[in-house]
C-alpha cells in the first residue's frame, strides 16, 4: 500500500492507472501538470511518481523529472530526489530512437509503454517501490 | 592592371606549362641553328669562295650546341613536376638562354661582316620569343639591349678597336665605317624591332587574359559548385568573383520573397558589411540595380558622382570609387545582383563587364541549386515536425482507449457479464488493429523523414538478432512454432542505426512467427560472406503466391493469402524493411513457396576498418538528435 502521484494530461489515461493502481491496493493522487505535480508532491510526499513525457508541451514531463533529480545540493527539491519515477511513453515504438534509463539524459527509473497493460504496470510499479524501500 | 595580386592557381600552372613548352620549342630551333651555323659556313667558304671567319664560326656554333645540351637538362628537372611555384625558376632559364644567345649572335654578327651583315635580322627573331615567353615590359629592354648590342659592335668595329670582316667583295670596303649607313641599319633595326614587339606584346597580353579569364573562371565554377549549403555558395561566390576579377572586394544582394527588395546576402572584402545590409535597396529607388536585374550588366564609372547608385556614402566610406553591378538570373528568373567593387575610379570596362556576366551566369545556377536543396530541407524538417505533431495527436486518443478497456476486460472497474466481455475483447481487437496501423503508417512517415537522416554506426548484428529472437520467444512457444537460431559467436560489424535493425529483424521474425501455423519452424541463421553479413529469416508457414511476389514491397500490400487469413496485418512493414536495408547500403531478397513457407535473406556490408562516416555510407548527414514522442 503506497501513495502513487500520477502527472498526466490526458483524463483517460489517468482513469485507467487509477483503476489499475487502486485495483492493486495503492492510493491515487493526480496533477495534470509540471507546476500541479510540484504543488501535489510537496503537499502530499508520494511513495512513487508516474509521469507521461508529453503532455502539452513537449519538455514538460522532461524537465518536471530534471528539476526532481537535479544533482545540485541547494536544490529545493532536493528531498524528493529518490522518490521512484515511472515514465509512461510510446517513445519505444514510435520515435525513431530508443533510450534506456539514463542519468544525463532522462533522470527516471524505468518506463512503461503506453497503451498501459494493467498486469505490466502493477508489476514495475510494485518492483520500484521495493528497491526504494 | 590589379588592385591585389592573386596567389598561386590554376593560372598559373597554364602559365608554367605554356613557358615550358614554348622553351622546348627555343631550344629545339637552337639545334637546327647551332648545326646551321658550321654547315653554312662550310658552304660559303668551300661553296661560295666567301671570306669568313671559318674556325671561330665552327666555336660558335660548336658553343651554342653545347649550351644547348645544357639547357635541355635543367629544363627537363624543372618541368618534371607542374608545380607553379618553378615559374620564376623557369623565367631566369629563358633570361639566361637569351643572354646566351644574344652573346652568340653578337659575336656571329660580328664575324660575318657586323653591321653590314644578314645576321642582323636574327635578333628579331629572339625579340618575338622573348615577348612571348616573359612577361610585362621586358620585352622592350631586350629591344633597347639589341638595339644596343649591334650599335656597339658598329661602333667598335667603326673606331677600329675591333677588327671588320669584310665579307662582300661587291660592297665598297668602308661602308662599314660610314655613319650614316651605320645610323640608317640601327634605326630601322630598332624600329621594326619596337613595333614586332609592341604588336606581338599586346596580342599576348590579350591572349593572356583570356586565358586568366578562362582559368578564372573555372575556379569560379569549383568554387560555387563544390557545396550544396547556401551559405557556403554564397560566400564562395563573392570571394572567386573578386579574385577573379582581381578587386578587392564584392557583395551579393538576393531578392526577398516580394521581388521588391535586395538584401545583402553576402559580401567579401566590405569592412562593415552590417552597414551595407542597413541600406535598404528597394528596386524602384535603385536605377542602378533595376538596370542589372533587367538583365546587362552596368557599369559605374564614378561612384560618388553617380545618380544611380544607392547609399553612396557607404561605398565611399569603404574607398570603393567605382563598381560594376551583374544581375544573377537563373532558370526561373532573376535572383538577385553581384556587385563587384574597385578603390579606383573608371576601373572597370566593357570587357570586365562581359567577363562579370560569366561569373555571375555559373554563380546563378549554384545559387538556384544550393536554393532548391535549402527548400528541400526545410520542408523536410516541417515534415518531420509534422510526423512528430500527429503521432502524439494519433496515438494518445487510442492509447487512452486502449488502456480503460484493459482495465475494464479484466474487472478492475466491477464484474463483466461473458457477453460484455466478449464485446469488450471484440472493441480491444479493432482498437489493437487500429493502433498497429497507426504505428505502421508513423514507422513508414518516420523512416521517410527523420530515420533516413541518422548518422550510421557501427552496430554488432548478434545483440539485435538475439533481443529480437528473445522477444518472439514467448509467443512462438504459445503457438508451437519452433524458433530457432544459428547465430555465429563472432561478432559481425555493420553500418546502419540499432533502432533501424531492430526493426528489420522485428518486422521479419514477427512475420514469420505470425503467418507459420502451429508445429511450423522458424529458423534464424547469421553468416559471414567475404565482405557483407547474410541473415536469413526462413519459415514453413503460408507462404507468398507467385503472382504477389512483385508487388510485396509496395507501401500497403499485401499478399492475397495474408489478407484472407484475419491476421491483422497493414503491409506497410516490408516496404519500412527494405528502405531501411537499402539506406545502409544492403539488398534484401525473398524465396517463397505458397503454402510451404518463405525466406527472406538480407546482406549488409560489413564496417569496414575506417568506421561509418558519410563518405562511407554515402547518404544521411548527421542530424540532432530527434525529440521523442511521448
Amino acid at each position: 500500500m503506497a501513495k502513487i502521484l500520477i502527472v498526466d494530461d490526458d483524463p483517460d489515461m489517468v482513469l485507467a492507472t487509477r483503476l489499475c493502481l487502486e485495483g492493486a491496493g495503492h492510493e491515487v493522487i493526480e496533477a495534470a501538470n509540471g507546476t500541479e505535480a510540484l504543488e501535489k508532491i510537496r503537499a502530499e510526499r508520494p511513495d512513487l511518481i508516474i509521469l507521461d513525457v508529453m503532455m502539452d508541451t513537449t519538455t514538460e514531463g522532461f524537465q518536471l523529472a530534471l528539476t526532481l533529480r537535479s544533482p545540485d545540493p541547494r536544490s529545493e527539491y532536493a528531498e524528493f530526489r529518490d522518490i521512484p519515477i515511472l515514465i509512461l511513453t510510446a517513445i519505444h515504438t514510435t520515435a525513431p530512437v530508443r533510450f534506456s534509463p539514463d542519468e544525463d539524459y532522462l533522470p527516471v527509473d524505468d518506463f512503461i509503454d503506453k497503451p498501459i497493460d494493467p498486469d505490466e504496470l502493477v508489476k514495475k510499479v510494485e518492483a520500484l517501490l521495493k528497491k526504494a524501500d | 592592371m590589379s588592385d591585389s595580386p592573386s596567389g598561386p592557381g590554376l593560372f598559373d600552372t597554364f602559365l608554367l606549362r605554356d613557358l615550358a613548352s614554348n622553351t622546348m620549342r627555343l631550344i629545339l630551333t637552337r639545334w637546327v641553328a647551332g648545326g646551321l651555323v658550321p654547315l653554312a659556313t662550310a658552304f660559303c667558304v668551300r661553296g661560295l669562295g666567301l671570306p669568313l671567319p671559318e674556325r671561330p664560326l665552327y666555336l660558335v656554333g660548336a658553343a651554342i650546341l653545347s649550351y644547348n645540351g645544357l639547357f635541355v637538362w635543367l629544363v627537363r628537372r624543372a618541368v618534371h613536376t607542374e608545380d607553379p611555384a618553378h615559374l620564376p625558376y623557369m623565367r631566369r632559364l629563358v633570361v639566361l638562354q637569351v643572354a646566351l644567345d644574344w652573346l652568340a649572335m653578337a659575336v656571329f654578327l660580328h664575324l660575318t661582316g657586323g653591321i653590314e651583315s644578314p645576321a642582323l635580322f636574327f635578333f628579331l627573331i629572339h625579340m618575338l620569343m622573348v615577348t612571348i615567353l616573359l612577361p610585362g615590359q621586358s620585352p622592350y629592354l631586350y629591344v633597347v639591349i639589341g638595339t644596343g648590342v649591334v650599335l656597339l659592335i658598329s661602333l667598335l668595329e667603326r673606331t677600329g678597336l675591333l677588327p671588320h670582316y669584310h665579307i662582300l667583295p661587291s660592297v665598297p670596303r668602308t661602308l662599314y665605317s660610314d655613319s650614316i649607313f651605320i645610323a640608317s641599319r640601327v634605326v630601322f633595326f630598332a624600329t621594326t624591332a619596337f613595333a614586332t614587339v609592341y604588336l606581338t606584346a599586346s596580342i599576348m597580353s590579350r591572349l593572356r587574359e583570356r586565358e586568366r579569364q578562362v582559368a578564372a573562371l573555372f575556379e569560379v565554377t569549383r568554387a560555387v559548385s563544390s557545396t550544396l549549403s547556401l551559405p557556403e555558395v554564397l560566400d564562395a561566390l563573392v570571394r572567386s568573383a573578386a579574385e577573379a576579377l582581381e578587386v578587392p572586394a564584392a557583395s551579393l544582394h538576393l531578392l526577398d520573397e516580394t521581388g521588391e527588395r535586395l538584401e545583402l546576402s553576402a559580401s567579401y572584402g566590405v569592412a562593415h558589411p552590417e552597414r551595407l545590409k542597413e541600406c535598404l535597396i528597394t528596386l524602384s529607388e535603385s536605377a542602378m540595380d533595376r538596370e542589372a536585374l533587367a538583365g546587362q550588366p552596368v557599369i559605374v564609372r564614378d561612384a560618388a558622382s553617380d545618380p544611380r547608385v544607392r547609399c553612396s556614402v557607404l561605398l565611399e566610406d569603404e574607398r570603393f570609387a567605382s563598381l560594376l553591378v551583374a544581375p544573377l538570373i537563373g532558370r526561373g528568373g532573376p535572383l538577385g545582383v553581384l556587385r563587384i567593387y574597385s578603390q579606383r575610379p573608371h576601373r572597370f570596362m566593357e570587357e570586365e563587364a562581359d567577363f562579370a556576366m560569366a561569373i555571375a551566369r555559373q554563380g546563378a545556377t549554384a545559387l538556384e541549386n544550393a536554393l532548391a536543396h535549402d527548400a528541400l530541407r526545410r520542408s523536410e524538417q516541417t515534415r518531420a515536425q509534422f510526423v512528430r505533431m500527429v503521432t502524439h495527436e494519433l496515438r494518445a486518443p487510442v492509447a487512452g482507449a486502449q488502456s480503460l478497456l484493459r482495465v475494464l476486460v479484466r474487472g478492475m472497474a466491477g464484474e463483466l457479464t461473458d457477453q460484455q466481455r466478449d464485446i469488450l475483447r471484440r472493441l480491444e481487437d479493432r482498437l489493437d488493429a487500429l493502433s498497429a496501423l497507426i504505428n505502421d503508417l508513423l514507422d513508414l512517415a518516420a523512416s521517410k523523414t527523420v530515420q533516413l537522416e541518422e548518422p550510421l554506426r557501427p552496430v554488432t548484428l548478434q545483440p539485435v538478432l538475439r533481443a529480437v529472437i528473445e522477444r518472439y520467444a514467448a509467443q512462438a512457444e504459445e503457438k508451437q512454432v519452433a524458433l530457432r537460431a544459428d547465430i555465429p559467436p563472432e561478432p559481425l560489424t555493420v553500418c546502419a542505426s540499432e533502432d533501424g535493425l531492430d526493426r528489420v529483424f522485428d518486422n521479419l521474425i514477427g512475420n514469420a512467427v505470425k503467418y507459420t501455423p502451429e508445429g511450423g519452424r522458424v529458423s534464424v541463421h547469421l553468416s559471414k560472406q567475404v565482405a557483407s553479413a547474410v541473415i536469413t529469416v526462413a519459415d514453413t508457414g503460408i507462404g507468398i503466391p507467385e503472382k504477389d511476389l512483385p508487388h510485396l514491397w509496395e507501401e500497403f500490400f499485401r499478399a492475397s493469402n495474408a489478407r484472407r487469413s484475419r491476421i491483422p496485418g497493414t503491409g506497410l512493414g516490408l516496404s519500412i524493411v527494405r528502405r531501411l536495408v537499402e539506406y545502409y547500403g544492403g539488398l534484401i531478397g525473398v524465396q517463397s513457396v505458397e503454402g510451404q513457407g518463405t525466406t527472406f535473406t538480407v546482406t549488409l556490408p560489413l564496417a569496414g576498418p575506417g568506421g561509418c562516416g558519410p563518405e562511407e555510407a554515402g547518404r544521411g548527414t548527421p542530424s540532432p538528435r530527434p525529440a521523442p514522442e511521448g
